[in-house]
């Protein structure tokens, strides 16, 4: 390993044999330290990471599951009283747990849409396009996801103001968009969507450049529709990052949605834009009930556990792998 | 592009061997059943108006700020006759440079230190195997699973008996690791040809040094792109800061929300223009960079 070439003299050649000696000797210690080392070596470059999620994720994650069994009101001075299931029974019955979940749902099922459809469109409308255009494009739809939620809140509450907002004035339409019901949903979920958007567009991009050029040659070859190729080669070969944007939208679409709903709802109007996460928040810092909002949050945690899982398990299954 | 014929080895392919870098360059360009005139058009003209539609928000948020405080409901699409009044009123109110200051020391700590520990980590789970490594990758991905909601209440606990509540450490530090940047950069590192791990081992140089001078530098394009990425993230993170700040606001998000609650809701001008200041320099950095971000995700090949 050390050892060059030596040069063809005697004496030189007596120490480089020394040399070599020496160097067998510590490659000897080297190895024993190594292999005591090496079970050891990965982890000591996982540590700072691993501490990390272990003090900020994982202990948080135990001491909230501990919480779930008490009736505390978050004061240091009121000691937490157990309660058993207590807590888990009114997380199963109270109406507006259920509801919550209800409008999570929906409020995933209208980002899809702008996390899954118009990217495949745009991924694959982008091929047709060449050149400088082309970059532009990807920058116009990336722009929104720059913009820090404080601020794209405070633009579109300007947008969507009823008497002098911009959409109301220009569409003639007459939509009282943050305060009425079902216009409140629609907004979250479309303000969100376009701050996504261009992210998921990114993701789409990457997944087609990472695709075989040779399997469209060959399809070409074999007189293969455009049609006819993106539906039987493009669209299965992306398939593996269509289930990991359908799985990011259903994880993440909580704590994105969060920061638009706390500045332009607050869950309302009547909780119509109450998701989860925002009624975990509720429970925690509104009404201090945090025996309460710890279950829901165990409880979420586990059904977020489960819906990755058979996610995860689907796309093992169906996924089209290219090798 | 540029970065690509600097360095092969930006390039993810393992087998360049077997793809000339013609064939490379034409992946995922290649329009299964070849290119047509009305394809072009259509593409064209959908994408340019989703682009219109997409940076329209953003046009108006300056264009209202640009307006005198007289024309702010004007609803023409240029901003004329221009005017800086909205910025000033803003910056009366608004401690811009110690905001500004605070908030890029913060950003930047937070994007360096999660870079740092992703980047050991990404390298331990790609280059060896190990006891327990698919429950510890787990883990990381499991993050994804702990909504924020879950993990605030005893982590604001742990910060006030650590002393840390009301400093800028306190922002940073519970934001050190980032399972996204373990992820993403694991994808690279798993890429990585195994040849030149195995002929800096024959070097004798120890696992360490190939991390900093064969690994790191031949990935530059994806590490600048996920710099970038974190620090935007970093930048425009709202709830942590509010939390761990509650007395002053001590960084641009936090300034310009409570700025944005202080002023009559019709003062959409002075508004407008608070925002466009907290947004100007991420969108200075990413037209500086943009070639950075955009290659650096394309290439990462996200599965």
């Amino acid at each position: 390993m050390f050892v060059e070439i030596a040069p063809p003299t005697l004496a030189e050649a007596a120490a480089a044999t020394a040399a070599e000696a020496t160097a067998t000797r510590r490659r000897s210690v080297r190895g024993i330290s190594r292999l005591l080392g090496r079970g050891v070596v990965p982890y000591l470059y996982l540590a700072p990471a691993l501490g990390l999620l272990v003090v900020w994720i994982y202990r948080p994650l135990v001491e909230t599951a501990q919480y779930s069994f008490y009736s505390w009101n978050l004061s240091p001075t009121t000691p937490a009283i157990p309660v058993g299931w207590h807590n888990f029974h009114r997380v199963f019955t109270l109406p507006e747990v259920g509801d919550s979940v209800l409008r999570t749902v929906l409020m995933i099922g209208l980002l899809l849409p702008f996390t899954i459809v118009i990217p495949i469109v745009v991924g694959l409308l982008s091929r047709e396009v060449r050149g400088r255009a082309r970059t532009v494009y990807q920058a116009l739809i990336f722009a929104p996801f720059l913009v820090a939620p404080v601020a794209s809140a405070a633009v579109w509450e300007w947008i969507l103001t009823p008497g002098s907002g911009v959409l109301n004035r220009a569409t003639g339409l007459k939509i009282n968009w943050l305060h009425e019901r079902v216009p409140a949903l629609l907004s979250i979920t479309g303000i969100v969507g376009w701050q996504m958007l261009g992210f998921a567009v990114l993701v789409v991009a990457a997944g087609l450049a990472s695709i075989n050029g040779d399997y469209a040659e060959a399809a070409s070859v074999d007189g293969a529709s455009r049609w006819q190729a993106t539906r039987w080669l493009t669209l299965p070969l992306l398939s593996p990052t269509l289930v990991f944007l359908l799985l990011t939208t259903v994880l993440l679409a909580g704590t994105w949605t969060f920061p638009l709903i706390d500045t332009l709802t607050q869950g309302g109007p009547v909780s119509a834009t109450t998701n989860i996460y925002y009624l975990l928040w509720n429970y925690g810092f509104k009404s201090f009930d945090a025996g309460l909002a710890a279950a829901a949050g165990v409880v979420f945690f586990a059904a977020f556990t489960g819906v990755a899982m058979v996610l995860v398990w689907l796309s093992d299954r169906l996924a089209f792998h290219d090798n | 592009m540029a970065l690509a014929i600097e360095s092969p080895l930006t390039d993810d392919r393992p087998a360049p061997g077997t793809a000339g870098p013609a064939a490379v360059a034409k992946d995922g360009d290649e329009v299964p059943g070849g290119r047509s005139r009305v394809m072009t058009v259509v593409g064209h003209l959908t994408l340019a108006l989703l682009g219109v539609a997409c940076i329209f928000p953003i046009y108006w948020m300056y264009a209202t700020s640009l307006r005198r405080p007289d024309d702010v409901y004007n609803t023409s699409v240029l901003p004329w006759p221009l005017s800086v009044k909205s910025y000033s009123t803003a910056l009366d109110q608004l401690d811009l440079a110690r905001l500004l200051l605070n908030t890029t020391w913060v950003a930047l700590l937070t994007a360096i230190g999660q870079l740092l520990t992703s980047v050991l980590a990404a390298y331990a789970f790609a280059v060896w195997n190990f006891r327990g490594k698919k429950l510890l990758y787990l883990a990381f991905v499991g993050t994804w699973l702990v909504p924020f909601q879950v993990t605030m209440l005893p982590n604001y606990v742990l910060l006030h008996n650590l002393g840390l509540l009301n400093s800028l450490s306190g922002v940073i530090v519970p934001n050190l690791v980032s399972a996204l940047g373990v992820l993403m950069l694991r994808q690279h590192f798993d890429s990585f040809p195994k040849e030149l791990l195995e002929a800096a081992r024959m070097d004798g140089r120890s696992s360490w040094s190939t991390l900093w001078t064969v690994v790191v530098p031949n990935l530059r394009a994806p590490l600048a792109a996920l710099t970038i990425l974190l620090f935007v993230n970093a930048w425009n993170e709202y709830f942590w800061p509010a939390m761990v700040l509650q007395r002053g606001n001590l960084v641009l998000q936090l300034g310009i929300n409570s700025f944005i609650n202080s002023v009559e809701t019709e003062e959409w001008g002075p508004l407008t223009a608070a925002a466009g200041l907290a947004t100007l320099p991420i969108f200075a950095l990413y037209l500086a960079l943009q070639r950075h971000v955009i290659n650096g995700f394309v290439r990462s090949g996200l599965r």
